[in-house]
């Protein structure tokens, strides 16, 4: 699974399914489960991003990030995130390893003090960067991390898609639901709603420009989050994409951290 | 990665070898400072600046890497300085890196001090707290394994602290002018040292010894009382470093146990930190910081030091982030109050404000000689 922000899944384990609603339900897991089964096998991964971030007054302020994604074996995935600009943050990184229960272990980098600091995970409804996007949007997704209803057939982007409420299972989640739109033919995300806790709309996500890599793993090239509460936008422009470099796991230790660059 | 963008240190580094991959990177930090409480015959305005250049080069399994580190003061000659913080050859191998030449590492789980962090000598004329260190001249290895991360340290020789003039701040009004060594070899004699880190869970443990000079010295004043000898003793410690990464409580710990000149001692931080997100309906985090720090050294201000504090993070575009801090001595008759806020100006500046109020009881104590030292700065940051 990619680091950034496919809502993807890995390996299955025993799910008892509510007895209300069974049908919708394990269609809906069917759904999830075969997204995320359509992107196993990718070994890892490597991009860049830069990340824009437009406020209600139309002024825009740029980040650059470069990404590095290990396929998780029994675990979740593995993901570095490597901070090129603004200036003042040029250097950080962010080692994260997913957990596919309980809280993903997190470590920073900070190069002025040569610091690797253990750092708690639990503000997954915070913002990352200051954007639009929580930690828990771009964070790797596993199938164990909500419970999932199928409720209809709809159209988004010309697609035929399944609409599909995703329900977080750990309550500092800062969602409610979401509802996820997948295209029927290639299993791909085309739009998420967030709804906040309240269960207003809080958020909406559009996937654009996929490109399929290794002949299987489809990437969105364009991801734009509108917050509709403070009219804020966050757009995430990847480009460079490599898969199976041959990262290992001692790439992604802590102590990688410090060799970074 | 962002392009070579400055010409000469870049053709000193490409001569090492094939170009695989390097950066250079410099930042300028104007800083301005008021004294309010200053005494007569200090400086009241302090204006200074400092050059940072970061570089690097990888080449094969080398790399060189560069920090250096160039600060300018009008007044306080003490804060002058001219400091290869890294300036090292690495070899990478399969298990374990090689580094030789000026490294720089950190030790240490907590905030207010860090007891173990015993390998770089403070610059503490940077006034940055202990955040700003030297570079240590050395022969050092870091091992992986499956169980832990290894480092062991060879530093040839001692880096003496920096230090306030006696006109700057803070500083007891006297200039340091001589360096003691308890070792005969003085400045020349070598330091060994190890640690061992690894982590379980919601678990990170570390374990470490020293044998060599200690970093922080004793203060006294020479004979005639006209200036300041600091006096560096050996020292031969053990450390323990342990933080429980909790949900959302963070518990920290590190403590120094051994001998200083023959004498045994303790120090240990103790802390806790308790974040609450999304505090008064934002997006914001409010972190809740309380350490305390025992000390049976004669250097330490006190025995017992408690600090209290609030972070308070926006999590906006601007990463705006405020701390207000509180220490104070078991006796309740030494304190020290800090309040620090930084904020992103544009993609290559940033502003930061630091300040710091001191205050002593009575006469006599480690805080009476800088109780005149408050100070409000502020540093811009610009990146290039």
């Amino acid at each position: 699974m990619k680091f950034l922000p496919l809502i993807l899944i890995a390996g299955l384990t025993g799910l008892s399914l509510p007895s209300t609603a069974a049908a919708s339900s394990e269609k809906g897991l069917e759904i999830a489960t075969e997204l995320d089964k359509r992107d196993t096998g990718f070994k890892d991964s490597t991009s860049t991003m830069v990340m824009v971030l437009s406020d209600q007054h139309g002024q825009s302020t740029q980040r650059a990030i470069r990404n590095r994604t290990l396929e998780g074996s029994s675990e979740g995935d593995l993901s570095l995130v490597i901070f090129d600009s603004p200036g003042d943050v040029r250097g950080t990184a962010f080692l994260s390893h997913t957990k596919k229960a309980g809280s993903d272990d997190q470590w920073l980098f900070l190069p002025a003090l040569k610091r690797v600091k253990r750092i708690a995970s639990s503000n997954k409804a915070g913002p990352f960067m200051g954007s639009e996007f929580a930690y828990e949007d771009i964070s790797s997704q596993e199938v164990e991390k909500y419970t999932y209803n199928y409720l209809r057939d709809e159209k988004v982007n010309g697609l035929d898609c399944f609409l599909v409420e995703y329900d977080p299972v750990d309550r500092k989640s800062g969602y409610s639901r979401q509802l996820v739109w997948i295209d029927k033919k290639e299993y791909r995300l085309q739009k998420i709603e967030f709804y906040d806790r309240k269960n207003s709309l809080l958020k909406t996500l559009s996937y654009a420009d996929y490109n399929k890599f290794l002949g299987k793993y489809w990437r969105a090239d364009t991801l734009s989050m509108e917050n509709h509460q403070t009219g804020k936008k966050t757009q995430l422009q990847f480009s460079d994409w490599a898969f199976q470099t041959g990262m290992t796991e001692k790439d992604f230790q802590k102590n990688a951290l410090k060799r970074i660059k | 990665m962002k392009p070579l963008s400055l010409s000469w240190p870049t053709a000193i580094l490409l001569t090492c070898g094939p170009a695989v991959s390097g950066e250079v990177n410099l930042t300028i930090s104007p800083q301005v400072s008021y004294f309010p409480s200053h005494a007569e015959g200090t400086i009241e305005y302090g204006k200074s600046v400092e050059l940072k250049l970061d570089a690097y080069h990888d080449f094969d399994a080398y790399r060189a890497e560069l920090e250096l580190i160039a600060r300018a003061d009008a007044d306080d000659k003490g804060r002058r300085l001219v400091e290869a913080r890294q300036a090292y050859m690495r070899r990478s191998f399969s298990n374990f890196d090689l580094y030789i030449g000026q490294r720089q590492t950190f030790w240490g789980k907590a905030e207010s001090r860090n007891v173990v962090d015993v390998i770089n000598q403070s610059d503490a004329a940077a006034n940055q707290g202990s955040e700003a260190k030297l570079g240590a001249p050395s022969l050092s290895l870091d091992g992986y394994f499956d169980f832990g991360d290894l480092q062991l340290w060879y530093i040839s020789r001692f880096r003496e602290r920096t230090f306030n003039d006696g006109n700057g701040h803070p500083s007891s009004g006297l200039n340091v002018t001589t360096s003691l060594y308890e070792r005969s070899e003085g400045k020349e004699a070598d330091d060994i040292a190890a640690r061992f880190s690894t982590f379980s869970g919601d678990w990170d443990f570390a374990v470490s010894g020293f044998q060599g000079t200690a970093r922080e010295p004793l203060i006294t004043p020479t004979q005639d009382s006209s200036a300041l000898n600091a006096t560096y003793m050996l020292q031969e410690t053990i450390g323990f470093e342990a933080q429980f990464t909790g949900d959302p409580t963070l518990l920290k710990w590190e403590s120094l146990h051994g001998t200083q000149s023959g004498a045994g001692f303790d120090a240990a931080v103790a802390g806790l930190e308790y974040t609450l997100y999304g505090a008064f309906g934002q997006v914001w985090d409010l972190g809740l910081i309380a350490e305390g720090q025992y000390d049976t050294r004669p250097q330490a201000a006190a025995e017992r030091f408690y600090s209290a504090g609030l972070r308070l993070v926006l999590n906006d575009a601007k990463d705006t982030s405020f701390l207000a801090l509180m220490s104070q001595d078991q006796k309740q008759e030494q304190s020290l109050i800090a309040f620090e806020a930084s904020r992103r100006l544009n993609d290559w500046s940033s502003l930061e404000l630091r300040s710091q109020f001191y205050d002593a009881k009575k006469s006599g104590l480690a805080f009476s000689g800088i109780a005149d030292d408050d100070v409000i700065s502020l540093t811009i940051n610009m990146f290039f």
